[in-house]
């Protein structure tokens, strides 16, 4: 039951909220964080309990149900979920609070839905539900529609050949409610494509070259609080199901293809980290270091080392959480500068001591700082892919980790150090509030860097 | 004395019931003074369809062969009557919903004849029977089509008239070849196996599905279908989008399922589902271009229609009731909008024309994200019906092996989201708008795309498709 109102109570909620005054901000804003926390602490409960719910919703042609329950794996990401979400809507300055904080508690929900889901048919019901809210939030802000037309249909595509593939496994198996199960394995004629089917889905929602040209549109475009939940959660979506259906169903097909993944995912890690090295946009720079990021992660997948799997989950908690910070802080950036070019900022640290900080953090992780988590994912995934002898691929990984050097000091050298420029509108650092937003982020970096025990060895448990 | 028993007549007491009541509305405007009280013939014609409704429900699991096999009850026949009956009524709603309409009671009349119709047509089972439910539907519509007073109207009649007419001649002419063939009329007696390396049989079915074909609207015979879509007035559209479409299914369900000879069925069907994959593609396609609603959804039921008949491509039961549900869905989705559109529509204009709906999300949000919600529906999305459907429909087309239908089914669904989202998009995209609204409340409206919602809603989570429709191949 827990696990159901973790996903229900944020869709709910954003509805009802639905019917407060447009122009409202302090109301819904407060509602959303209220539900938020307490959508954190149901997920945290969930687990402790080992909670699961079930009802039945199809018997023919194949067996369905809705079924939620968490996994070690999924669990993780929903604690990240509900983090993130809190700290996107604690400090909203957007226009239209109401309407944002109604999409954010949906797009909560929705995401909820999909990482607790144990049946495919909803895994793929939740899969496309989580794509309106950010279409909806795109059409309200993006500079242009084409935005939002890009990114839903990109991702709509991948949602259908989804829907086929779970079609098929479902007349294949006789049954989607299969994630989490040790006993199915797909094999037989059909098996390929539907492999195909649930990897172009994946892939175009972490995303990976050269299914990513949403991407950067979407991740400038998007409200800056939105995009941090989207960037650091809806894109492990993808990466989730690769591990928890692809992997877990069809390890076959993912060692026979693995040469294909790991190019994809080693172009990714090269090309997204040479176009974030000349980007003037700061929010682009984060936008294509994600795509360079989830690269890796792509490649540790796929090579199916048991080592290198547990460093790609250390790696999604990590990036996640930079990810989200990193995109909060510039948001604040931009709010209180107006402007989100390198070219036209710069010297802000001075002024905003804690602002730096909490940039330098964040940037320190991305780059890869040992003592933060995202060092440990990085060295860990290293580790796991040279095992496997593709010494290839862990020498481009090495190659775009000091290519990440470059440009994430690049970010906050241009935006925090050097002279400071003039005629700036607002210069105030950080609020107590936007410091008590990032802070539970920054911490957890810190906290799993130091100490990264507790997720390994939940992860080892899920993976064997 | 009559041949006929009383269990005869009884199969036909729900059609009987509705062509009565259009009789009674006929009647009741004779009497009534006031020529302004539209909602009376409105009432009398839902109650008629409701009773009719209740009355087919009763037939529900009692099959019969009416009329020595011209009539069959039962739960494919009664399922069939209640989403034309469904449909009727609904439109009814909704032709109170617009401005004042001219000659009220006349449409409600031909509108119940016309649901008669395709009530027969549900239940036929000999090719008379479906000839005959087909022209009692066919030539209703004709006149509805030109009930107002506007050239589009006129024009939309007169080229309905025209192609429809064309049709319904091949049809018959494939009705003439196919009894030359096997002697017989009753669907029934085309399983012998005799007949399937009979070509005149083949000639005969060929040119009873161009007849079907045109009546399903598929490509390359839908070109009527959008013109006459936006010429009709508003109602007369939903109906025809729904009710000619469900009829036409179950006449083409019966033959599938009951009569053809199981030898060359596969090989007699093949350019149907071609035609199916065809329009799924041309279908989505041709929405992209659309500036008018009821063009629009003209092009997603021509696609609409491929998604159905990819249900039914296999010939197995589960197909059929899946169809079914799709078919079912797919009347509310479409109820909805229209009864959105009806909302929207004043005296002189239908609100169908998209550039009504730029800036609704900001003057109408209920009515805005209720117009969304079918959008999304007839695109796929989740948490819909038409989400489940499609998921039904391709799980039939992938284990019946019309793979190749399934994946058209989602390269269809893929071009038909962009032009769904236009519409979204106009919806809300920020801008100048006007704030205030020259719209009335309309609450019969509004109740509809309410109750629409619910039940489009409601189908995701408890997908109940009828168990009982199968009789009908026995």
């Amino acid at each position: 039951m827990l696990v159901l109102i973790t996903i229900l109570l944020p869709i709910v909620v954003g509805a009802l909220l639905w019917l407060l005054p447009r122009e409202d901000r302090v109301l819904s804003r407060a509602i959303g964080t209220l539900v938020a926390g307490v959508t954190f602490v149901t997920t945290v409960l969930a687990n402790n309990q080992g909670q699961e719910w079930s009802y039945r919703w199809l018997s023919r042609p194949f067996e369905s149900a809705f079924h939620f329950g968490t996994t070690p794996v999924s669990y993780w990401i929903c604690l990240l979920l509900a983090l993130c979400t809190m700290s996107a809507i604690a400090v909203t300055h957007v226009p239209r609070t109401r309407n944002f904080t109604v999409q954010m508690l949906f797009l909560e929900g929705a995401m909820m839905g999909l990482f607790l889901s144990r049946d495919l048919l909803t895994f793929a019901l939740f899969w496309d539900l989580m794509l309106l809210p950010v279409f909806f939030g795109l059409i309200g802000w993006a500079s242009h529609p084409a935005t939002a037309w890009r990114y839903f249909i990109y991702n709509f595509a991948g949602g259908l050949t989804l829907l086929l593939a779970t079609a098929a496994f479902g007349v294949i198996f006789g049954s989607t409610d299969v994630i989490g199960r040790a006993d199915v394995h797909l094999a037989g004629a059909w098996a390929p494509w539907i492999f195909a089917g649930f990897c172009f889905a994946f892939l175009v929602k972490t995303p990976v070259w050269p299914l990513h040209t949403w991407m950067p549109l979407t991740y400038s475009d998007t409200p800056p609080p939105m995009i941090a939940v989207v960037a650091a959660v809806q894109s492990k979506a993808g990466l989730y199901g690769l591990i928890a259906i692809a992997v877990a169903f069809m390890p076959q097909y993912v060692h026979q293809y693995a040469p294909v993944l790991m190019i994809l995912g080693a172009i990714s890690l090269i090309y997204g980290a040479l176009i974030a090295l000349v980007q003037q946009d700061a929010k682009r720079i984060v936008a294509y270091s994600s795509l360079s990021h989830l690269g890796l992660i792509v490649i540790a997948i796929a090579s199916q080392n048991q080592l290198a799997l547990e460093g790609a989950l250390v790696y999604i908690i990590a990036h996640g959480l930079f990810s989200a910070a990193l995109f909060l802080l510039l948001g604040y950036v931009e709010q209180r500068e107006e402007t989100r070019s390198l070219l036209r900022l710069g010297g802000l640290g001075r002024a905003n001591p804690k602002l730096a900080g909490a940039l330098c953090i964040a940037a320190l992780a991305a780059l890869g700082l040992p003592g933060l988590a995202g060092f440990v994912g990085e060295i860990v995934i290293l580790i796991g892919v040279y095992q496997t002898g593709a010494v290839w691929a862990t020498i481009v990984a090495l190659v775009a980790i000091v290519l990440a050097a470059a440009y994430v000091l690049r970010l906050y050298q241009d935006i925090m150090n050097g002279p400071e420029v003039e005629d700036v509108p607002v210069r105030r650092d950080l609020t107590w509030l936007e410091g008590l937003a990032v802070a539970p982020l920054l911490a957890a970096l810190v906290v799993l860097g130091i100490q990264p025990h507790a997720l390994m060895e939940a992860v080892r448990v899920a993976v064997h | 004395m009559s041949p006929f028993t009383n269990a005869d007549w009884n199969a036909l007491v729900p059609v009987a019931v509705v062509a009565v009541a259009a009789l009674v509305v006929l009647i009741a405007d004779l009497i009534s003074r006031t020529n302004a009280d539209r909602y009376l013939s409105i009432a009398i014609g839902v109650i008629g369809c409701a009773v009719g409704a209740f009355l087919a429900a009763q037939q529900y699991g009692h099959d019969y062969n009416a009329f020595f096999g011209g009539f069959m009850t039962g739960g494919f026949t009664t399922v069939f009557e209640e989403i034309v009956l469904l449909a009727a009524a609904g439109s009814l709603i909704l032709y109170g919903s617009i401005g004042p309409a001219p000659r009220v009671a006349g449409t409600t009349a031909l509108l119940l004849w016309s649901a008669c119709g395709a009530m027969l047509m549900a239940g036929a089972a000999n090719l008379m029977t479906i000839f005959l439910g087909l022209e009692l539907l066919s030539l209703a519509l004709y006149c509805l089509c030109g009930m107002v007073d506007r050239k589009t109207a006129r024009e939309s009649a007169l080229k309905y008239l025209i192609l429809s007419s064309t049709a319904s001649g091949f049809m018959l002419f494939g009705m003439a070849l196919i009894f030359g063939a096997s002697g017989s009329v009753m669907l029934a007696d085309f399983v012998s196996p005799a007949l399937a390396s009979n070509p005149l049989f083949a000639m005969g079915a060929g040119m009873f599905f161009v007849g079907i074909a045109f009546k399903l609207s598929l490509v390359p015979f839908h070109t009527w279908t959008p013109d006459v879509y936006e010429g009709a007035p508003l109602p007369v559209t939903a109906f025809m989008s729904v009710a000619t479409k469900a009829a036409t299914i179950a006449v083409l369900a019966r033959f599938i399922y009951a009569a053809l000879p199981s030898s060359i069925g596969g090989a007699l069907l093949l350019p149907i589902w071609i035609l199916a994959g065809i329009s799924m593609i041309a279908g989505n396609v041709g929405m992209l271009a659309q500036h008018d609603l009821k063009r629009l959804i003209a092009y997603s039921g021509i696609a609409q229609v491929g998604y159905i008949l990819t249900a039914l491509a296999g010939g197995t039961p589960l197909g059929l009731r899946y169809a079914i549900y799709y078919l079912t869905a797919y009347a509310f989705m479409n109820l909805g909008a229209f009864a959105v559109a009806a909302a929207l529509s004043t005296e002189d204009e239908q609100g169908s024309r998209l550039v009504n709906y730029r800036g609704l999300g900001r003057r109408r949000p209920f009515l805005a994200a209720a117009m969304t919600f079918f959008l999304l529906a007839m695109a796929g999305l989740p948490p819909t019906a038409g989400f489940l459907g499609k998921i039904l429909i391709l799980s039939t087309g992938v284990s019946s092996g019309f793979v190749w239908l399934a994946a058209l089914l989602i390269a269809g669904t893929a071009i038909s989201l962009y032009a769904y989202a236009k519409v979204v998009r106009a919806m809300y995209e920020r801008g100048e708008h006007r704030t205030h609204d020259a719209h009335p409340f309309v609450p019969l409206a509004w109740a509809s795309a309410a109750i629409c919602v619910a039940v489009v809603l409601v189908m995701t989570f408890y997908p109940l498709t009828p168990s009982n429709i199968l009789p009908l191949v026995k």
